[in-house]
C-alpha cells in the first residue's frame, strides 16, 4: 500500500514559539498594510456595496475599451467618484458608484448606462448585473456579519463543552479566532474584496478549521484513555503525528477543490476562493501548531482534579520529568 | 448476511427517491407572448431551482418610505402591502416569483428571469393611489402669482442665473432672481406660434404675463382653464419650488398643484403640463372592481375601468354636479393624460387614457389598479438585477471547476487507497445524488456560492472516508485479520467525523439564519452536501466492504 508520512514522531510542539512569532507577524503586517491605506486617505478593507450601500454595475463591452475613456464618461454622466475596476477578460468592466437614496440610486445606473450607450453605441455596452443597495440596508447586513461569526463562535464552543471539557472548546475557540486574523491579514494583503459571500468563506474557514481541530483532539482523548506512560506534551505530539497522514490527504483533496474554484469558476466568486484557499492552509496550520500547543498551556495552567485519570496521570509524569531535568542539570553543573 | 440485505435495500430506497426527487416532471409557467398578453405554457424540467444569480432576474427589497409622512405600526402595514403586492405579481408574467416578508419592516420580491428593472419596479412600487379630481375653473393660482414670486423671492429659492443657464442649456431660461436678470427673456413668453399650437384647444387664455417673478417666468397657461405649461429645461426648478413650505402656504386654499404625465412639444421645445386641481377627490379608486387595457382608434391605449355600485352611484353625483368642468384623473400624484371634460355624469364605467404610451404599459397600470393600492408608500431599499448572460456564464463555469474537481480527488483518491478509493468515490457518485436530491427536495435553491459550496463539500465528502482508511491501516499495522480492521476501523473513526460535521453543520445553520440570498443558498448546498456525505461515507462504504468480503470469503489482505 502507498503510504506517506507513516509512523512519523516528529516534535511539532517543539516548534510553537517559532510558529507563534510567525503568525504573529503574518497578523501584523496585514494590520500595517491596512494602517498605511488608512493614513494614505485610502479605505483599510475593500467592502462591497452589500456593506457601503451604493450602486454597482459590471459590465460587457464588445470591443476592448479604455478605462480611461469609461471613466470620463462615467464622470460626464455625474458620477466623478464612481469607481472602475477591470473584472476578469479584458472586456468587462465593473462600475461602483456610491449613493445615497433609493430614487438616486434607481438613476444611478440608468444614467451611467444612458452615456455609456451613447459612448459606445447600444450594442457596444451590456449591463449583464447591476445591484443597488440603501445605506440603511448595508448597515444591517454588516451588522449582522458580525453576529452570525459571534453566534457560531458560541454555538461551537458549546458544542464543544458538551462533547469534549471546557479546556479543549476553549484551546479550539482561541486557534479558530486566530485562523480568523491570519484570514483578515491575508484579505488585507491581497486587497480581496469583502462581500457577503467573503463572509460566508470566513465562516466556513472556521467550520473547516475546527473540523481539523476537533479530529486531532479526539485523539488527544482517545490517547490520554490509554494509560501509557507518557507526558501530557507527548501524546499531544503523538496525536498529531498519528493523524497526519489523514491530515494531509484531506487537505490535498480540498486544496484541489479550491484550486479548481480557483482557476475555472470565474471572477465572480474569486474573491470567496482565495479566501477558502488560504483558509484551508491557516486552518491545518493552526490546528497542528496553535490548538495543541494552546490546550498544553491550557491543561497546564489549570489542571483537572483527580477524576479524569488520564491527563491527571499524564500530567504528574510530566512533573516527574521535569524534576528528572532539573535534578539532571544540576548534575550536570 | 441478512444485515447485508437490509443495508442495500436501505440504499435502494435512498436511491430510489433521489431519482424520485430529481426526475424531470411537467410544470405551468405563465409566458408573456410577442403580442403581450400572458399565456399558460407547460415545461418538463428538472426540479432543481436556480438562484438569481444562476438563471438572472431581480431581487428587489422594498421598505415603507417615510419620507413624506411617518408609519405607526409598519410591520401591520407591511403585511396589507404584502398581499397588495403579490396581486400585482401573480399577474406580471414570471414563473416562480418570491414575495415575501423580510424581518419585520421589509418585503423581498424575487422575479426570475426578469431584465427590465423600470417595468418591474413601477409595478412594484407604484402605490396606485387612484383620484378624480375637477381641475381649477377660478384662476386660482393667477391670483396668488405675485405672492408666490415673492415667496420666492423672499426665501432665496430661485438659484442664481448662471447655474441655471448652464444646467438647462437653453436660451432664454428663467428670468431669475430677483428681476435683475436681463438675459433674452422674450423667447421665453408664449410666441405666437406656440399661441397657434395651443387654439386649436379653443379655451386657451393668454400667457400669464406679470411683471416677471421668478415662479411666474417660469409657467405659462396651458390650453385650459386649470393647465400650465413648465418647459423641461425648468421643471426641476419649479418642482423645487412647489416643495418649498413657504411655497406650499402660499398656494391657493383647498387646491393643489399636481405635474401631468404626459409632454407637449410646441415649437420644437419639450413642455411639461403642470395642475390646479380641488384637493378633495370626488371619487378614489377604492370602488374600482376591474380593470382592463384597450386600445381606441381616438385616445390610442387607455384602460377601461369599472365601478361598484356604491361608487357608482357616488360617481355619477358627483359627475352630474361638475358636467363641463374638467376632471382629472389622478394616480400617485400625477395627472394621468389630459382631463377630459365631463359630458354628463359618470356611472360605473370609466377609461384613462395612456397618452403616448404602449400597450404594456397599459396592461401594468390595469394591473396594479387591479390588484388596489398599496396601504403605505414603498421605496427601494436594496435591488439586484443580473442578466441572463451572466448567469449562463456562471453555470458553465461552475460545471467546468466542479467536473475538474471531481477529477483531482477521483484521482488522489484512487491512487492512493487503490480498491478502497475506487469504493469511496463509487459512494462519491451517490453523494452527488443524494445532495443534489436534498435541494430539490427541500426546495433549496442552487446559487453561485452555492456550487463553491458543493465544490468543497465534493473535497470535504472523502475526509470521512480518508479517516475511515486510515483508521483501518492503524488496525491492519496492529495485525489484525481484514474483517476486524474494517469494523474497528469504522468504529473509532466514528466519533471523529461526527463531531467534526456537526460543528460544521451549526455553523452552516448560523450562516442560514443571517444570510440572504445567495448566501444562504450556500448554507443549503453545504448543509446537504455534509448529510450527504456521512450517509455515503459510512453507511455505502461500509456495505461495499461488507459486499466484497462476502464474495471473496478469507480474504488475506485488503487493498487500501
Amino acid at each position: 500500500m502507498l503510504r506517506i508520512l507513516h509512523d512519523t514522531r516528529y516534535d511539532f510542539i517543539k516548534w510553537w514559539k517559532h510558529m507563534a512569532i510567525l503568525t504573529i507577524a503574518w497578523i501584523l503586517v496585514g494590520v500595517a498594510i491596512a494602517a498605511q491605506r488608512t493614513m494614505t486617505g485610502g479605505k483599510a478593507v475593500n467592502y462591497s456595496i452589500e456593506f457601503t450601500g451604493g450602486t454597482l454595475m459590471q459590465l460587457k463591452f464588445a470591443q476592448p475599451p479604455q478605462i480611461d475613456d469609461i471613466r470620463a464618461t462615467v464622470a460626464q454622466a455625474g458620477y466623478g467618484h464612481a469607481e472602475i475596476q477591470q473584472f476578469g477578460s479584458p472586456t468587462e468592466y465593473t462600475v461602483r458608484a456610491p449613493g445615497a437614496t433609493a430614487a438616486a440610486g434607481d438613476s444611478t445606473s440608468k444614467q451611467i448606462e444612458r452615456a455609456l450607450k451613447t459612448r459606445y453605441s447600444p450594442t457596444g455596452v451590456q449591463v449583464v448585473r447591476s445591484e443597488f443597495v440603501g445605506p440603511r440596508v448595508g448597515a444591517e447586513l454588516r451588522r449582522n456579519a458580525v453576529i452570525a461569526i459571534l453566534i457560531s463562535f458560541v454555538v461551537t464552543l458549546i458544542y464543544l463543552a458538551i462533547r469534549f471539557e471546557w479546556r479543549f472548546g476553549l484551546a479550539a475557540v482561541v486557534a479558530t479566532a486566530h485562523d480568523i486574523f491570519t484570514t483578515l491579514a491575508f484579505i488585507m494583503m491581497m486587497h480581496l474584496e469583502v462581500s457577503l459571500t467573503v463572509v460566508a468563506a470566513i465562516l466556513t474557514v472556521i467550520g473547516y478549521s475546527l473540523n481539523d481541530t476537533i479530529i486531532i483532539f479526539d485523539r488527544v482523548r482517545e490517547n490520554l484513555k490509554k494509560q501509557r506512560k507518557e507526558s501530557l506534551r507527548d501524546v499531544m505530539n503523538r496525536s498529531i503525528n498519528e493523524t497526519l497522514p489523514r491530515s494531509v490527504m484531506t487537505h490535498a483533496t480540498t486544496l484541489a477543490a479550491t484550486i479548481a474554484l480557483l482557476i475555472f469558476a470565474g471572477e465572480v466568486i474569486r474573491p470567496f476562493s482565495w479566501v477558502m484557499a488560504f483558509g484551508i492552509f491557516t486552518g491545518t496550520f493552526s490546528s497542528i501548531y496553535v490548538a495543541t500547543a494552546l490546550l498544553l498551556y491550557i491543561e497546564r495552567k489549570w489542571p483537572r482534579s483527580g477524576e479524569q485519570k488520564g491527563t491527571a496521570r499524564a500530567l504528574a509524569e510530566e512533573r516527574r520529568r521535569d524534576r528528572g531535568a532539573a535534578q539532571n542539570a544540576v548534575v550536570a553543573r | 448476511m441478512s444485515n447485508l440485505r437490509w443495508r442495500l435495500i436501505g440504499i435502494a430506497v435512498l436511491t430510489a427517491l433521489a431519482v424520485f426527487f430529481l426526475f424531470p416532471r411537467n410544470r405551468t409557467i405563465k409566458v408573456r407572448g410577442s403580442d403581450g398578453l400572458l399565456r399558460e405554457t407547460v415545461q418538463r424540467h428538472v426540479p432543481l431551482k436556480y438562484g438569481l444569480d444562476l438563471q438572472g432576474g431581480m431581487h428587489i427589497a422594498l421598505e415603507v418610505d417615510e419620507s413624506k409622512q411617518a408609519v405607526a405600526d409598519k410591520s401591520e402595514a407591511i403585511d396589507r402591502a404584502l398581499k397588495t403586492v403579490r396581486n400585482r405579481i401573480e399577474g406580471f408574467g414570471v414563473s416562480e416569483p418570491v414575495i415575501q416578508k423580510a424581518g419585520s419592516d421589509r418585503i423581498i420580491v424575487e422575479l426570475p428571469g426578469e431584465a427590465d428593472r423600470d417595468r418591474a419596479l413601477s409595478v412594484v412600487q407604484n402605490q396606485a393611489f387612484l383620484e378624480f379630481k375637477i381641475t381649477d375653473m377660478t384662476q386660482a393660482l393667477e391670483r396668488v402669482l405675485p405672492r408666490l414670486d415673492a415667496v420666492v423671492r423672499d426665501r432665496k429659492l430661485a438659484p442664481a442665473s448662471g447655474t441655471t443657464t448652464a444646467a438647462t442649456q437653453t436660451p432664454g431660461a428663467p428670468k431669475g432672481l430677483q428681476g435683475l436678470l436681463t438675459s433674452a427673456d422674450s423667447g421665453k413668453k408664449p410666441d405666437t406660434s406656440k399661441k397657434v399650437a395651443l387654439e386649436k384647444d379653443s379655451t386657451s387664455k393668454d400667457s400669464i404675463v406679470t411683471g416677471g417673478g421668478a415662479f411666474s417666468n417660469l409657467i405659462q397657461q396651458g390650453g385650459m382653464q386649470g393647465e400650465y405649461f413648465v418647459e423641461a429645461a425648468n421643471i426641476n426648478t419649479v418642482d423645487k419650488f412647489l416643495n418649498d413650505p413657504g411655497v406650499q402656504a402660499a398656494l391657493p386654499p383647498a387646491k393643489e398643484v399636481l405635474w401631468g404625465t404626459d409632454s407637449t412639444v410646441i415649437a420644437g421645445k419639450v413642455y411639461k403640463a403642470l395642475y390646479v386641481v380641488d384637493s378633495r377627490p370626488i371619487i378614489t379608486g377604492e370602488y374600482l372592481t376591474d380593470a382592463r387595457p384597450n386600445t381606441s382608434p381616438l385616445e390610442g391605449t387607455i384602460v377601461q375601468f369599472k365601478m361598484n355600485n356604491v361608487g357608482g352611484r357616488r360617481f355619477r353625483n358627483e359627475t352630474g354636479k361638475h358636467v363641463g368642468h374638467y376632471m382629472a384623473i389622478v394616480l400617485d400624484k400625477r395627472v394621468m393624460g389630459r382631463p377630459p371634460v365631463i359630458q354628463s355624469a359618470i356611472g360605473t364605467d370609466g377609461q384613462i387614457t395612456m397618452g403616448g404610451k404602449d400597450l404594456a404599459a397599459a396592461q401594468d397600470l390595469a394591473l396594479v389598479l387591479r390588484a388596489g393600492a398599496l396601504p403605505v408608500p414603498l421605496r427601494v431599499a436594496e435591488i439586484r438585477s443580473i442578466g441572463p448572460s451572466l448567469g449562463k456564464d456562471s453555470i458553465d463555469k461552475g460545471m467546468q471547476a466542479s467536473i475538474i474537481a471531481v477529477v483531482l480527488v477521483v484521482l488522489v483518491m484512487v491512487v492512493y487507497y487503490r480498491l478502497s478509493g475506487v469504493l469511496a468515490v463509487l459512494a462519491l457518485a451517490f453523494y452527488v445524488l443524494f445532495t443534489l436530491a436534498t435541494l430539490a427536495g427541500f426546495g433549496g435553491a442552487l446559487t453561485l456560492p452555492g456550487i463553491a459550496g458543493f465544490v468543497l463539500s465534493i473535497g470535504i465528502a472523502v475526509d470521512a472516508n480518508v479517516l475511515i482508511f486510515e483508521r483501518i491501516r492503524e488496525e491492519l499495522d496492529r495485525g489484525k485479520t481484514v474483517r476486524t480492521a474494517i469494523d474497528e476501523g469504522f468504529k473509532h473513526a466514528m466519533p471523529a467525523i461526527i463531531d467534526s460535521n456537526v460543528s460544521t453543520i451549526l455553523t452552516a445553520a448560523v450562516l442560514y439564519q443571517y444570510g440572504t440570498g445567495a448566501v444562504r443558498g450556500f448554507a443549503v448546498t453545504l448543509i446537504a452536501g455534509i448529510t450527504a456525505s456521512l450517509v455515503s461515507a459510512i453507511f455505502i462504504v461500509r456495505t461495499f466492504y461488507l459486499l466484497w468480503l462476502q464474495r471473496t470469503r478469507g480474504a488475506q489482505t485488503l487493498s487500501i
